[in-house]
């Protein structure tokens, strides 16, 4: 506008202005279409340029779901039979599936309950462990009648079975099984301690082990060094719950008429506490222990 | 721009032509009729081999019924088990008759709603007198992990290497979490406006309101513990929430001594009809 004005001053280029003016307008109107065409253009273009992106990215996935289908058809081709024909008869399928479900039932074994079902109803057997350690097993043969009964078992008779099956057989089978193998899994557990004691043990016992058939009741005189001059503890270890393998109740006591001196009595009360918390042979082991390292310090 | 669309048409040939492969049957739809051929084959050719695939489809039959026997009888499902076998046994031990052998065994399955992966390493030692076997190795995968309380029992039992009681505790830990389930659940139904349940279906606590006494509130917890033997036990406590005013105003402290005083009213009445007792003294006043 002031190049205008100052054109028009000069008078001279006046019509030069607008003609100027109309070049100008023209150049606009045209680089406006240009502009439009060019942004219509471009326009298609970067639809363009998008519909290829699409369609690139949907060919790529094609590509690889090709891709996977031909290594799946070569895969299931290298599994065939070593004669490399792909036929599977029928009766190698079922074969495969008898051998799967067979192996299978015997897997329940590891559960604990495993069971056959026999001509009457079904024979449930109980195996039972401790510390990782199978110990003895237990059936139950049961008749499937309304009501389900017991026809044979080889469960101990100190076992309270009556009971257990007084509160759950009837009604919940399940609850029957686990409680039995409770009982019967504790009981062996128990057993194992105590067999555990007499056979490995039998050094540091000064006397018999006194035990009932349950093995809750177990009474004994040790000496926590077989060779030395410890003095000899008696203990009780009742198990008062019995589903359970650590003992309820523990007294560690000492025979004798002295008067036990402070080490002595520390001894005793930490092995009151020893036993409620260790599995009996375990803690017999803790003393042998010790007892080597008291040799190895005399060595050294 | 022409080349642009000279590249659109080459990409939907492409394309057109990669779905026709794509929509061709897997050479394994072909195996199946060649299966069928071949079982024809074997019906026509030989009778004797189609009697024993028939044998074998009624003996499997009796396989799979027990299978799902035992299932319900134990309440574990078994789906997957292999197992590998490692003979140990030296020179030294088959001049002695001594057999060692080492197997390492793989199961999956689940209890309910608890899926479980297990592998374990059994060491069997057979001499002339006994056989003897140590699990002696044990790796538990548990899920759903929402199952919290049960991680502690996870690392336990297998520091243990104690299958059996692993799966025992399982059983009752499952017993006891669907009971607390359908318990909370029925009190839910039952009392949809005063009884609130803080973490869903299988929430481990719940909260009783009133829509009359705002400011007041009752939280039972009730959890599910599995002590050291393996042993489950439910274990509920009661918390109080009671606005300041209320607590001057509670001269006999009952709302102090009540956490107490709900394992007393647990001892007497047992769960259900504690819990009913408790949620039944915040509807009085809608009922009324």
């Amino acid at each position: 506008m002031a190049q205008a004005n100052t054109l028009c001053q000069d008078g001279k280029s006046k019509g030069g202005v607008l003609a100027h003016l109309e070049r100008l307008e023209t150049g606009v109107n045209r680089s406006g279409k240009q502009c439009e065409e060019l942004q219509s253009a471009q326009a298609v273009g970067s639809a363009l340029a998008t519909k290829i992106r699409k369609l690139r990215c949907l060919r790529d996935k094609l590509r690889a779901e090709v891709k996977q289908r031909q290594a799946r058809v070569k895969a299931s081709i290298a599994n065939a039979e070593p004669d490399q024909t792909v036929e599977i008869s029928e009766q190698e399928v079922l074969e495969r599936k008898q051998k799967n479900v067979k192996a299978i039932l015997q897997a329940y074994r590891f559960t604990g309950i495993s069971a056959k079902l026999t001509s009457r109803g079904v024979c449930v057997c109980i195996n039972t462990a401790f510390e990782g350690n199978l110990l003895d097993s237990y059936f139950v043969d049961l008749v499937i009648k309304k009501p389900l009964q017991i026809y044979h078992h080889s469960v101990p008779v100190f076992i309270p079975l009556e009971d257990i099956a007084a509160k759950y057989l009837q009604t919940d089978i399940q609850h029957f099984l686990f409680s039995l193998c409770e009982y019967l899994n504790a009981y062996s557990g128990r057993k194992y301690q105590a067999d555990q004691l007499q056979s490995d043990f039998a050094a540091f016992l000064a006397g018999p082990l006194q035990r009932n058939s349950l093995c809750n009741l177990l009474s004994f005189t040790y000496k926590v060094d077989p060779k030395g001059q410890a003095f000899p503890f008696c203990a009780r270890l009742l198990y008062k719950d019995l589903t359970v393998t650590l003992p309820t109740d523990v007294t560690v006591t000492y025979q004798g008429t002295e008067a036990l001196s402070t080490s002595w009595e520390e001894q005793r009360a930490a092995h009151e506490i020893l036993f409620c918390t260790k599995p009996l042979h375990q803690v017999f082991a803790s003393f042998a222990k010790k007892g080597e390292m008291l040799d190895m310090s005399l060595f050294s | 721009m022409d080349a642009q669309l000279a590249e659109v048409r080459a990409l939907q040939a492409e394309i057109a032509a990669l779905r026709r492969v794509c929509e061709e049957p897997l050479a394994p739809r072909e195996e199946t009729s060649r299966v069928q051929k071949s079982f024809q084959e074997i019906y026509q050719s030989d009778s004797e081999g189609w009697k024993s695939s028939k044998d074998l489809k009624s003996q499997l039959g009796h396989l799979e019924s027990e299978l799902s026997f035992l299932s319900t009888l134990t309440g574990i499902n078994i789906r997957k088990y292999s197992m590998k076998t490692e003979d140990l046994t030296s020179t030294e031990m088959t001049e002695k008759s001594i057999k060692k052998v080492l197997r390492r065994h793989r199961l999956s399955g689940n209890c309910h709603m608890v899926t479980f992966q297990l592998e374990f390493q059994i060491l069997e030692i057979q001499n002339k007198e006994r056989l003897s076997s140590v699990t002696t190795d044990l790796n538990i995968i548990m899920e759903p992990t929402e199952c919290s309380e049960l991680s502690e029992f996870v690392s336990r039992a297998e520091e243990r290497r104690d299958l059996f009681m692993f799966f025992r505790s399982l059983h009752f830990f499952v017993e006891w979490f669907e009971y607390r389930k359908r318990t909370f659940k029925h009190f839910k139904e039952k009392y949809p406006d005063t009884v609130h349940l803080l973490e869903g279906a299988s929430s481990q606590c719940m909260g009783i309101r009133s829509a009359s006494r705002p400011g007041f509130e009752l939280l039972i917890i009730w959890k599910i513990k599995i002590d050291e033997e393996g042993k489950v036990s439910p274990k509920l406590d009661l918390l109080t929430k009671v606005p300041r005013r209320a607590l001057e105003l509670d001269k006999n402290r009952v709302i102090e001594t009540a956490p107490l005083s709900f394992r007393t009213l647990l001892g007497v009445l047992g769960i259900e009809a504690a819990l009913e007792s408790l949620i039944k003294l915040f509807c009085t006043e809608e009922d009324s």
